[in-house]
C-alpha cells in the first residue's frame, strides 16, 4: 500500500516542506494539503464531529466532507478544506476536533456511547434539570463535539470588487470554455469563472475525452484559453469560486489572491467580487455521490472520480490495487487509466447485471485477469484507522479481500446549488437518477452535467440551442472519448448489512455523523417531512451542506415512506456554496473603516485638555475633561457642574444638527411640522420646539431660530439630525408637494459654542466689545448677527443649563480661534470647559428632559407638561390629532416628575424602578407594583444632594407622595418624595437676567 | 440584494435605498374632523399581502426622491415603479400568479425547490 508519482503538468517540479501535525513532510508545489498528503501515504487526517471516528480523504474538491483542517500558519484559519487548499513552503496545518492526537483521541468514547447520541439527541437527552444546560452540557459538548477552533486577534485585509456584465459563465469546463468560445469578440461583456486555478473542468481531471476537433484535450484548453484570453470582452477570473445566486441576477464570488502561496500580509488576501449580470450561464458540472455501506467513512474509501482527480490533476496516485465499486459506466476512465499507469486494481465491483456492463470494462478485467464481480455491492469494510478488509457480496455468497483503498462511484449529481438558490426548479430525472435544473425564475442557462445532459456527443447541440438568444456564431465541437458515451446507472443507496456491532455504522452524511438508521429513526419519531427530518437529524446541515449524500438521504427516505422522490422533494439549498469566511464579507469596512469619526473643529483643543470623548451617533464630544490625571468621571462632573454655576463655562456644541428651511411656503411648514405656533413669532427671534410623530410621541427637539417668514434655522439633536432632514423631506415630497419649501443640511457650516454661568457677559463683552449684551439689547431668545474679523458670527441668547446663556456660531475654519480667544478672555473669570456629561447633570437640575433619555417614543409633550409648547389654534400639525386619542389623554399615563430622597444622602439611580414597597422580598413570587422608572439621577453638587427625574404612572397628580425606588444590589429601597422637576431656579431669574 | 429602478437615477443597489411602507395613503386634511378609529387606522393600520403590493421607496442615498414601486412580495420580483405624483397602476395590468392556497406562486417563491 503506497501512493506512486505520475507526471501531470499541474504540478511543479519544485519541492516544499509542510508542516502537519507537527511533523514535516516533503510536497510539491501545486499541491492540495490532501495530494501532498496522499504522496506521504497519510490517510487520517481528521476525527469526526461527533463520534469522533477516524476520517481521511473522501473527495478531490468542494465538496470533501471530511477532510477540514486547520491552518496555523494563516491566521489559525479553521475548518480549512484539505481538498482545496493549496500549499506552499513552510505551510504548517493541524488536525481538528482530536485530543489528545489524532492517532488516540480520548473523544472516541463517543462511538461506543453511540445509542444516546442518535438522531435528536441533543433534544432528547439534554433537557433538565434547569440550568445544567448552560452550566454543563453545552461546556461540555462544545468541547467534544465541533470542528476547528476560531481564530483570535484577526484582521482581515479583504477588498470587495464591483462588476456589471452581460453575461457570467460559472465553471471553465468543457461547457463553460464551449459557451466562452462563442462570446469571443462579440458585444456581450462576459466574466467567466473558474474554482480552480486551471480551465479546462473534467478535461484536465479525467481522460474521459480523447481529443476535441484533433486536438489533444490538453491542446484545446490551451487553445480555447488562449483565444478567450486575447478576446476584449471576456475576463476570465481563477481561484474564484461563485458562492451565491441572488435575485436579480445578483451573484458573490470569492477570489483567493494567495492560491499556492503564502500570504503576505500587507496585501489583500481575498476579494469578494459582488457581479450584477443579465443572464447566468451555470456550468459547473456534477458532483459525484457516494453509497452507504458498513463503515463507509473508514480512511481509505474515496469517491472514483476523485481519485482519478488526484492521478490527473495533481499526479498522485494514492493507491496502486485499489477495489473499484460502482453502480453506473463512469468508472471505465479510471479503470483504463490505472492499466495505463501499470496498476492493477484488486477488483472491479459493479452493482449492475453482467450484460448491462460496458464491453470494454469486461474485456479490460479480463485480459487482465482483474477479479470482475458484477451484479454485486460491497457489504461493508473494517479495518483499525484505515481500509484493511472489503466485503463483497455477490448473491449468497461473500468474498473478503485485503485492500487499502476503496473506490465508490454511486452516480452524478448535476451540481444544482446554484440553480436552485436562485430559486430556479428542479425535477427528478429517472435516467440519471437525479435532480435537474428544469424551469429557471431568472435569467439563467445551464450547461452540460449541471443541466443533466450527461452526453458528451449532445454538448454541442445544447450549447448552441440554449445560447442562440445571443448574437454568437454557432460553436462546433467534434468529440473524441474514452468512455461510453451512453450514461448506464442502477439505483443504489444502500447496500444490506450482515454484521452488527456498536462500531458498525453506515452513514449518510459524514460531516455530521448521521446513520442511515437515524434516518430511519426519525421516521419512526414522525419527523417525516423532509425539512423537519433534516433539522431533526442534521442530516446534511454540515459545511459541505451533503454534496455528495444529501440526494442519496432523499432516495432512503422516499422508499422507506413509499413515496415518489419528487413527493418528498429536496431541502433548500442555501447560500454560500462553500463556507465564506466573515472576514471576505466585511472587507474594509473593519474597526477604523467600519463606521467614520466626525470630530469638530475644536477636537485638537479637546485632545490637549485632557477631554475624555463620548461617542455621539459618529460624533467623538468631550464628555469631561480631566483637569488632574487621577480625577475620576464623577469628580470631574460636580466639579465642572459647581464652577458653571458660580462662575462660567463653555460646551463644544458643534454637533448640534443644523438644519436650514427656506421658501416662500416655509412658515406653513414649520407650523405643521413642530407642535409650537410660529406665526406671531418676531424675526430673529428663537423659540423651543419640538416634532412629534403622527402618533403624537416625541420624535426631536431643539431650537428653531425665525430669520423672516421665509427663512428658519432648526436646531436638532446631535444625532438625530439626518431623521429630522429626511422626515422634513418625505412630508415635503409626499404629502405637501404644493408647498414651495427648501431643505439645506448646515451642521457643518457651524462651529456652536455654548457658553453660560453668572459671568458670562462679563466675557462676551471682553471678546466682543463692540457689542451690547444687555439685557434690553439682546433679550432672551433673540439672535444677531455681526461681523467678526474677516468672517460673520451668529449670537443667540439661550441656555441647556438654566444659567445666563449664549450661543455662537461662526464657520468652522475660524472656530478654534475663537474658541481660544475666549478662553483667553475668559481666564479671569475662572471660565471653564465642560462636557456632555456636566451637561446632562445641568440640565437635570433645571428640570430640562433629553431626547431618548426622559422621551422613549411613547412619551407625549403632555406627558412631560409641556402643554404650553402646543400650538393649540393651530388647525393641525404633524401628531396634533393624536394627542386627543383614548390613549394619549389616560390619565394613568407615565408623566414628568421630580425625585427627591427623603434621606438626603440616598442616591437615586437611573433605570431603577419606582414602587410603593420599602423592602423587595428575598424571593420575588407575585409581580410587584410597578409605577415607572428613574429616566435621569445625578448627584447635584449645587445642592449637594442627590436628584432624580422620573417618569411615572399618573405622576402629575402625585406632587408630594412617598414611594421608594429600588437600588443596585440591595433589598432596601430608598424611600424618595415626588417633586415638580425643577431643582433650581424655577423662576428663571438665573436664566433672564 | 435586489435591484431597484430609481425612475430618476436608473438602476441602482437595493442598499442606496430605504422602503417607506404601503404607497398611496394620503394623510387626512382635517385630522381633527375624524373619529378616532379612522385616525387610527391612518396612523397605525397598513396592508401586508402576500403578493402584489403597491409600496413606497425612496433613494436615501442617491438624489433622496420617493417613488412608489409595485411588488410581487412573495418573489420580490419589482414589477413597476412611478413617480409620485403619476396615477396608481391597476391590478389588472399584473400578472398575478398566486395560485397556492397560501398565496404563493409555483416558481420564485423559495419555498419549493422540486417540480411536481
Ligand atoms: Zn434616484
Amino acid at each position: 500500500m503506497s501512493a506512486i508519482y505520475n507526471n501531470c503538468e499541474y504540478i511543479s517540479k519544485k519541492q516544499v516542506k509542510i508542516i502537519f501535525d507537527g511533523k514535516t513532510y516533503l510536497a510539491y508545489e501545486g499541491d492540495t494539503i490532501a495530494s501532498a498528503l496522499l504522496r506521504n501515504n497519510i490517510r487520517l487526517v481528521g476525527r469526526s464531529f461527533k463520534y469522533h471516528r477516524p476520517r481521511g480523504i473522501y473527495t478531490c474538491g468542494i465538496e470533501e466532507p471530511n477532510a477540514l483542517v486547520q491552518i496555523i500558519s494563516e491566521h489559525n484559519e479553521p475548518n480549512t478544506r484539505a481538498t482545496i487548499k493549496r500549499v506552499y513552503d513552510g505551510m504548517e496545518i493541524i488536525s481538528q476536533n482530536r485530543w489528545p492526537s489524532l492517532r488516540y483521541d480520548f473523544g472516541a468514547i463517543n462511538n461506543i456511547l453511540s445509542p444516546i447520541f442518535s438522531a435528536g439527541f441533543y433534544y432528547k437527552t439534554f433537557m433538565g434539570p434547569k440550568g445544567f444546560w448552560k452550566n454543563l452540557y453545552e461546556p461540555l459538548i462544545r468541547r467534544s463535539a465541533g470542528l476547528g477552533k476560531p481564530p483570535k486577534n484577526f484582521r482581515s485585509k479583504s477588498t470587495h470588487q464591483y462588476h456589471n456584465t452581460d453575461v457570467v459563465i460559472i465553471g471553465a469546463g468543457l461547457s463553460g470554455l464551449a459557451a466562452a468560445k462563442k462570446f469571443i469578440n462579440t458585444k456581450y461583456k462576459v466574466l467567466l469563472i473558474e474554482q480552480d486555478s486551471y480551465l479546462g473542468g473534467v478535461l484536465k481531471n479525467s481522460n474521459k475525452v480523447k481529443t476535441i476537433n484533433g486536438l489533444t484535450s490538453q491542446e484545446w484548453i490551451s487553445e480555447t484559453e488562449k483565444l478567450i484570453f486575447n478576446s476584449k470582452n471576456i475576463t476570465i477570473l481563477k481561484n474564484t469560486l461563485v458562492t451565491t445566486y441572488n435575485f436579480t441576477n445578483h451573484l458573490i464570488a470569492l477570489e483567493d489572491k494567495f492560491a499556492g502561496k503564502k500570504i503576505d500580509l500587507n496585501k489583500s488576501e481575498l476579494t469578494l467580487h459582488k457581479i450584477r449580470t443579465s443572464n447566468t450561464i451555470i456550468a459547473n458540472g456534477h458532483i459525484e455521490r457516494f453509497i452507504s455501506f458498513r463503515n463507509n467513512d473508514l480512511p481509505g474509501v474515496m469517491l472514483a472520480s476523485s481519485f482519478e482527480k488526484y492521478i490527473h490533476r495533481y499526479g498522485v496516485v494514492p493507491e496502486k490495487e485499489p477495489v473499484i465499486f460502482t453502480n453506473n459506466s463512469s468508472t471505465l476512465s479510471l479503470l483504463k487509466k490505472l492499466i495505463s499507469l501499470g496498476c492493477k486494481p484488486k477488483a472491479y465491483v459493479d452493482y449492475r447485471k453482467k450484460d448491462n456492463v460496458e464491453t470494454e470494462v469486461k474485456k479490460i478485467l479480463k485480459d487482465k485477469e482483474i477479479p470482475f464481480f458484477s451484479d454485486a455491492e460491497i457489504e461493508g469494510c473494517d479495518g483499525n484507522k484505515k481500509v484493511e478488509t472489503i466485503n463483497i457480496r455477490q448473491g449468497k455468497s461473500f468474498n473478503k479481500l485485503k485492500s487499502s483503498m476503496l473506490c465508490v462511484s454511486g452516480g452524478y449529481n448535476p451540481d444544482i446549488h446554484l440553480f436552485t438558490q436562485s430559486k430556479g426548479l428542479v425535477k427528478w430525472d429517472k435516467n440519471i437518477l437525479s435532480f435537474k435544473p428544469d424551469t429557471p425564475f431568472q435569467k439563467t442557462i445551464t450547461l452540460g452535467s449541471t443541466s443533466g445532459n450527461y452526453s458528451f456527443k449532445k454538448l454541442c447541440d445544447e450549447i448552441n440551442e440554449k445560447l442562440s438568444i445571443f448574437k454568437t456564431k454557432k460553436v462546433s465541437l467534434d468529440i473524441n472519448l474514452n468512455v461510453p458515451n451512453k450514461f448506464s446507472i442502477k439505483e443504489l443507496w444502500e447496500t444490506k448489512k450482515k454484521s452488527n456491532s456498536h462500531w458498525s455504522k453506515s452513514f449518510i452524511d459524514l460531516h455530521n455523523d448521521v446513520t442511515t438508521k437515524d434516518l430511519k429513526q426519525a421516521i419512526i419519531e414522525g419527523f417525516d417531512r423532509i425539512e423537519h427530518l433534516k433539522r431533526y437529524t442534521t442530516n446534511s446541515m454540515g459545511t459541505d451542506q451533503g454534496k455528495i449524500s444529501s440526494i442519496n438521504s432523499l432516495a432512503i427516505v422516499s422508499k422507506m415512506l413509499k413515496k415518489e422522490i419528487s413527493d418528498v422533494g429536496t431541502t433548500t439549498y442555501r447560500p454560500p456554496y462553500a463556507p465564506l469566511s466573515f472576514a471576505a464579507i466585511a472587507g474594509r469596512s473593519t474597526y477604523e473603516f467600519y463606521d467614520p469619526e466626525r470630530q469638530t473643529s475644536i477636537h485638537t483643543w479637546h485632545l490637549k485638555n485632557n477631554a475624555v470623548f463620548e461617542d455621539v451617533g459618529q460624533w467623538k464630544r468631550p464628555w469631561y475633561f480631566k483637569a488632574f490625571e487621577s480625577e475620576t468621571m464623577y469628580q470631574a462632573v460636580q466639579r465642572e457642574s459647581k464652577m458653571l454655576r458660580e462662575n462660567a463655562g463653555i460646551l463644544d456644541g458643534s454637533t448640534l444638527g443644523k438644519i436650514e428651511i427656506k421658501g416662500r411656503d416655509a412658515l406653513e411648514f414649520m407650523n405643521l411640522m413642530y407642535t409650537n405656533p410660529f406665526t406671531k413669532m418676531k424675526p430673529m427671534t428663537s423659540r423651543y420646539a419640538m416634532m412629534l410623530g403622527e402618533d403624537g410621541m416625541i420624535k426631536d427637539d431643539g431650537i428653531i431660530c425665525k430669520i423672516s417668514d421665509q427663512h428658519f434655522i432648526a436646531t436638532t439633536t446631535s444625532s438625530g439630525a439626518p431623521k429630522v432632514l429626511a422626515d422634513m423631506e418625505e412630508y415635503l415630497q409626499t404629502e405637501w408637494p404644493n408647498l414651495q419649501v427648501y431643505l439645506n443640511s448646515i451642521t457643518e457650516q457651524f462651529s456652536t459654542f455654548n457658553i453660560s454661568g453668572p459671568k458670562t457677559r462679563e466675557i462676551m463683552m471682553k471678546v466682543f466689545p463692540d457689542i451690547d449684551f444687555s439685557n434690553d439689547a439682546f433679550p432672551f431668545m433673540t439672535f444677531k448677527n455681526f461681523d467678526y474679523k474677516e468672517t460673520k458670527i451668529r449670537i443667540m441668547r439661550a441656555s441647556f443649563t438654566g444659567e445666563l446663556g449664549y450661543e455662537i456660531y461662526i464657520p468652522p475654519k475660524f472656530g478654534l480661534e475663537l474658541w481660544e480667544e475666549i478662553f483667553s478672555c475668559g481666564k479671569e473669570y475662572n471660565l471653564i470647559p465642560y462636557g456632555t456629561e456636566t451637561m446632562h447633570l445641568l440640565r437635570a437640575e433645571k428640570g430640562y428632559i433629553v431626547i431618548g433619555q426622559e422621551t422613549d417614543g411613547t412619551v407625549t409633550p403632555i406627558d412631560l407638561n409641556y402643554n404650553w409648547m402646543i400650538g393649540k389654534n393651530k388647525k393641525d400639525f404633524i401628531g396634533k390629532r393624536s394627542l386627543s386619542r383614548p390613549d394619549t389623554s389616560r390619565e394613568d399615563r407615565k408623566q414628568l416628575v421630580g425625585l427627591l430622597p427623603i434621606n438626603r444622602k440616598d442616591i437615586i439611580e437611573e433605570g431603577q424602578h419606582i414602587v410603593e414597597l420599602n423592602e423587595l422580598p428575598k424571593k420575588i413570587t407575585n409581580p410587584i407594583k410597578y409605577l415607572g422608572h428613574v429616566s435621569s439621577g445625578y448627584h447635584s453638587p449645587n445642592l449637594n444632594h442627590s436628584i432624580g427625574l422620573a417618569m411615572i404612572k399618573g405622576g402629575k397628580n402625585l406632587l408630594g407622595h412617598k414611594f421608594f425606588v429600588t437600588a443596585t444590589g440591595k433589598t432596601k429601597n430608598i424611600p424618595v418624595e415626588i417633586v415638580n422637576p425643577v431643582f433650581i431656579d424655577p423662576e428663571n431669574k438665573r436664566l433672564t437676567s | 440584494m435586489i435591484l431597484i429602478k430609481c425612475p430618476y437615477c436608473g438602476e441602482r443597489d437595493q442598499s442606496e435605498f430605504a422602503n417607506g411602507g404601503e404607497a398611496h395613503i394620503i394623510r387626512p386634511k382635517n385630522p381633527e374632523s375624524l373619529s378616532d378609529k379612522d385616525w387610527g387606522e391612518y396612523v397605525f393600520y397598513r396592508n401586508n399581502p402576500k403578493g402584489i403590493f403597491y409600496e413606497r421607496w425612496v433613494h436615501t442615498h442617491g438624489c433622496k426622491k420617493w417613488f412608489n414601486a409595485v411588488r410581487n412580495t412573495s418573489t420580490d420580483q419589482i414589477l413597476k415603479v412611478y413617480k409620485v405624483n403619476e396615477k396608481r397602476p391597476d391590478l389588472s395590468e399584473f400578472q398575478n400568479t398566486l395560485k397556492s392556497p397560501s398565496g404563493e406562486p409555483s416558481v420564485g417563491s423559495g419555498n419549493f425547490a422540486v417540480k411536481k
